[in-house]
């Protein structure tokens, strides 16, 4: 039931054969890939902070040097705590016209901008675009998800918590 | 003595897992051979199984070879070529606006998978389609469902698909066009162009198939695939097959090399429809239990094969199994007449695992194959299968597993056992191989229950043959308390199939589809009409029948023509293959008779109640078989012998463990080939030969008859 770490980057990578991606669909979660898949992402990145949890492509919930569980990017930026949404340390692009719609969708495909608009979140230090929501235009920035770090190590990964952020 | 005559019959079942062979003389003695199959080459295999099979004799390949007068081959080279995707280029022409038809169809994207990777979208997914898009091209023409032409065939645009095609290099071209079964006339046409355009383009051998030429079958996705898998797989499985030929010819054979085909016939490798021989190997099993209902004198019989990898059920009722038109295969549907079966992905390969939510045993539904289990190091498994725990209860014996030619470690297979599933469970090794094997025979004895009352018959109304390398291993677990007349499991058990193959028709039989209705207050005009219709179908396929064997040399005269076709009541969804008892189809009395026929048959495979004439009939095939007479084995009877086994039949006493008891006993053991007609044995005991285990447990009973079966009884 186990894999090796060469399949576990096969995943990470979005290259993994088939039969094993079958295998890991159908049969119950092998209890290393958390921490297996962690390490691999911890070797691409450029910086050192342990990484708590992946959130995106490029976006992590790391441990900082200051010993902070922060959201942080591939480049290193750091929005702010992961109890905060990051969202709004964001630069943000907002499409919600029809022009700038029709950039996006074929002719008479877009939704109108009076119902619905496109909202795209960047890095503010390397440009990466971590998200796109499509809410109605007064809504406001969505906060995805506050995720219970410690209930996920210690109940589901069945792994020490790592240390706690200072108060 | 026995040196003196040769073999006269060879069968061949090259498995996934193992290549066995079936060699058998005129007076009826017989040897079976196995061998680990060589997919890279597969005429080693069968070489190296049929030297095995021959040392019994004393006797040589070189030796045997030049003597035999048939052999047949049925294996799973051409399905492997399909799953694995390693066909021919092959050129695809369909009408303008279905070409993505055929990548698409919805069955393809769940066949083949288990039911909870069914239910999940993530767990299945489509496979590449055989002929990728950009060899696909659309011609325009449409013809209605009454074979009426609405658009006319834009031949411009067939002669430019053409030249695309084979300027892109395709190896071949196939062309199906909807509603050619009735109407043929445009795919005949585009045919024609493309052998022109080939002929221009300096290609004048490129094979053109055209799906009406082929298989003149109702639904288009089920003829499109067969006649791409006929370009694309069949073509190079040719090669294959003439490669085995040409070895047995270096051994000295004469005879042409047969090939089991899904119809329950053999065809030459010759043959102009090769697609059907894809799945040979389960049905050789189902002809051999026919060929023995014959001996014995009964008319219904279930077949339950137990291999490495699956268990198969095939049911044959007033003498004839079911012919089923549209199978699945290799998750791909098909328009091929096949033995109908049904099957588990349960066998003495299967993997054991423990399901970490519910701490259940799961068994399978992959297997270890060849690579037998953890009981064989060099197999390179890491999870246990259900081999392991045969071994480790003493129903198999470690040292004598394909004669002594493979050795397993009874150590090694009780460690993983211990290891990944007794100690995870907490039960003894012994306690969770016995509930492995509980579990596994109460699968095969639901299923098999299930299968037999599907069709609404009991199993006192059947004799059960079990066979298959594992079949004898499981026969009492999953017979006991199913109240069948008899069990049989034939003394070759193991080669049965390859047997079965042997004893197959060598038979090429062509289908065509048809819609002819009529009702019970139809005029005479109008059964006429319908008589000469069906007439027409039947001397056109019989003209196939004959040419395929002009091929093999045979003379139109050699040839035994026999008419069917397949029919139902209007509006049912089901049709049924009838045997029909005359050779022509002219007037009215002809059809009554042909109708009757129908009933008749109806009446034997569901049951006579249910037989609904005022619904009127349809003819939804007809169906035309050639055969010539082959040579096939024959059964010898033994003379009978005392009740007691001799005693150097009794080859010693092993610890064995009774599963559903949960102790340990001592079985004896007894040699096979050493037990004479009319010896009895009750269990505690364990029947070896080389190539098989039959178990016989506390409380069973089994005598071996004058023709080497064994009939196991409870007591």
């Amino acid at each position: 039931m186990a894999y090796t770490i060469e399949q576990i980057r096969h995943l990470v990578d979005g290259a993994l054969d088939w039969e094993t991606a079958h295998r890991m669909l159908s049969e119950p979660k092998d209890a290393e890939r958390f921490s297996m898949y962690r390490e691999i992402l911890q070797e691409r990145v450029s910086w050192d902070d342990p990484i708590l949890l992946p959130a995106g492509p490029h976006l992590y919930i790391v441990v900082n040097s200051g010993g902070d569980w922060v959201w942080k990017c591939d480049c290193g930026f750091e929005f702010c705590d992961y109890r905060q949404n990051w969202k709004l340390e964001a630069l943000v692009y907002v499409r919600d016209t029809k022009e700038l719609l029709g950039e996006l969708y074929p002719q008479l495909m877009a939704p109108a901008p009076e119902w619905q608009v496109i909202r795209e979140y960047y890095c503010p230090q390397c440009g990466t675009q971590h998200e796109v929501e499509n809410p109605t235009p007064w809504y406001p920035v969505i906060h995805d998800w506050e995720p219970d770090i410690e209930a996920f190590y210690r109940e589901w990964l069945e792994l020490p918590v790592p240390e706690r952020p200072r108060a | 003595m026995e040196a003196m005559q040769a073999p006269e019959v060879l069968g061949i079942d090259a498995g996934g897992t193992m290549t066995d062979t079936f060699f058998i003389r005129p007076d009826g003695s017989f040897v079976v051979g196995k061998a680990q199959t060589t997919p890279h080459d597969e005429a080693e295999g069968i070489v190296r199984s049929a030297t095995d099979a021959l040392k019994q004799w004393g006797l040589t390949a070189e030796q045997a070879f030049p003597g035999l007068a048939n052999s047949v081959y049925s294996g799973t080279t051409m399905l492997n070529r399909i799953v694995q995707r390693q066909g021919a280029k092959v050129g695809l022409i369909l009408n303008r606006g279905v070409e993505d038809f055929p990548p698409m169809r919805a069955v393809q994207s769940f066949s083949g998978y288990s039911y909870e990777d069914r239910i999940h979208l993530n767990t299945h997914r489509y496979d590449a389609p055989l002929v990728p898009r950009q060899y696909t091209r659309g011609v325009t023409e449409r013809v209605d469902g009454k074979a009426h032409v609405v658009i006319p065939l834009r031949e411009d645009e067939a002669r430019q698909a053409a030249r695309e095609l084979i300027a892109l290099g395709v190896d071949s071209i196939v062309i199906s066009l909807l509603q050619s079964y009735q109407f043929s006339a445009h795919e005949r046409r585009v045919r024609d162009i493309c052998r022109e355009v080939a002929q221009e383009m300096g290609k004048p051998d490129l094979p053109i198939f055209a799906s009406c030429d082929y298989y003149p079958h109702r639904k288009e996705s089920h003829r499109t695939n067969t006649i791409i898998l006929e370009a694309y797989a069949a073509e190079p499985s040719r090669r294959t097959l003439s490669h085995v030929d040409k070895r047995f010819k270096e051994l000295g054979a004469t005879s042409d090399l047969l090939v089991m085909a899904s119809h329950g016939g053999t065809v030459s490798w010759k043959a102009n429809e090769l697609a059907r021989t894809i799945v040979s190997g389960p049905i050789g099993g189902v002809i051999g239990a026919k060929y023995i209902a014959e001996y014995v004198g009964r008319k219904n019989i279930v077949c339950t094969d137990v291999g490495g990898t699956s268990f198969d059920i095939a049911q044959i009722t007033g003498g004839s199994f079911v012919i089923k038109q549209d199978p699945e295969m290799a998750r791909l549907v098909l328009s091929l007449p096949l033995v109908e079966m049904d099957s588990i992905g349960a066998g003495s390969g299967s993997f054991l695992r423990i399901n970490p939510y519910t701490d259940s045993i799961q068994v399978g539904p992959d297997s270890a194959g060849y690579r037998v289990g953890m009981c064989w190091e060099e197999g390179g498994v890491d999870t246990v299968t259900v081999t392991d725990c045969h071994v480790v209860l003493g129903h198999i014996n470690p040292d004598n597993f394909l004669g002594g030619e493979v050795q397993l470690d009874y150590d090694r297979a009780y460690k993983y056992l211990k290891k990944q599933i007794a100690d995870p469970l907490g039960f003894s090794v012994e306690e969770a191989a016995s509930g492995v094997l509980e579990l596994v025979n109460f699968n095969l004895r639901q299923h098999l229950r299930s299968v037999i009352s599907a069709k609404g018959y009991a199993a006192s109304e059947f004799v059960c043959i079990s066979y298959g390398g594992a079949g004898p291993l499981h026969t009492y677990g999953y017979t006991g308390g199913m109240g069948f007349r008899d069990v049989i499991v034939p003394a070759w058990a193991a080669g049965f199939s390859a047997f079965g193959s042997a004893a197959a028709d060598f038979e090429y039989r062509y289908d065509k589809s048809m819609f002819i209705n009529l009702g019970l207050d139809s005029s005479d005009e109008e059964k006429t009409a319908g008589a000469r219709q069906l007439q027409e179908a039947w001397d056109e396929l019989g003209e196939h029948v004959l040419k395929e064997f002009e091929v093999n040399g045979y003379p139109r005269e050699a040839v035994t023509l026999k008419n069917d076709l397949r029919m139902q009541y209007q509006g049912q969804l089901n049709d049924l293959e009838v045997d029909v008892p005359i050779p022509h189809a002219r007037t009215v009395e002809d059809w009554e008779r042909i109708a009757d026929a129908f009933e008749e048959r109806y009446g034997e495979v569901y049951a006579h109640a249910a037989r609904s004439p005022e619904l009127g009939f349809s003819v939804t095939g007809a169906i035309m078989r050639g055969t010539v007479s082959v040579a096939k084995p024959r059964i010898a009877e033994e003379q009978l012998a005392g009740a007691t086994p001799s005693p150097e039949a009794l080859v010693g006493e092993r610890k064995f463990f009774v599963p559903t008891q949960r102790e340990w006993v001592m079985a004896s053991i007894y040699e096979i080939e050493k037990l004479k007609a009319g010896n009895t044995i009750s269990g505690p005991a364990v029947l070896e030969s080389p190539t098989m285990s039959f178990v016989v447990p506390p409380g069973f009973r089994t005598r071996l008859d004058e023709r080497r079966l064994f009939h196991l009884q409870e007591t």
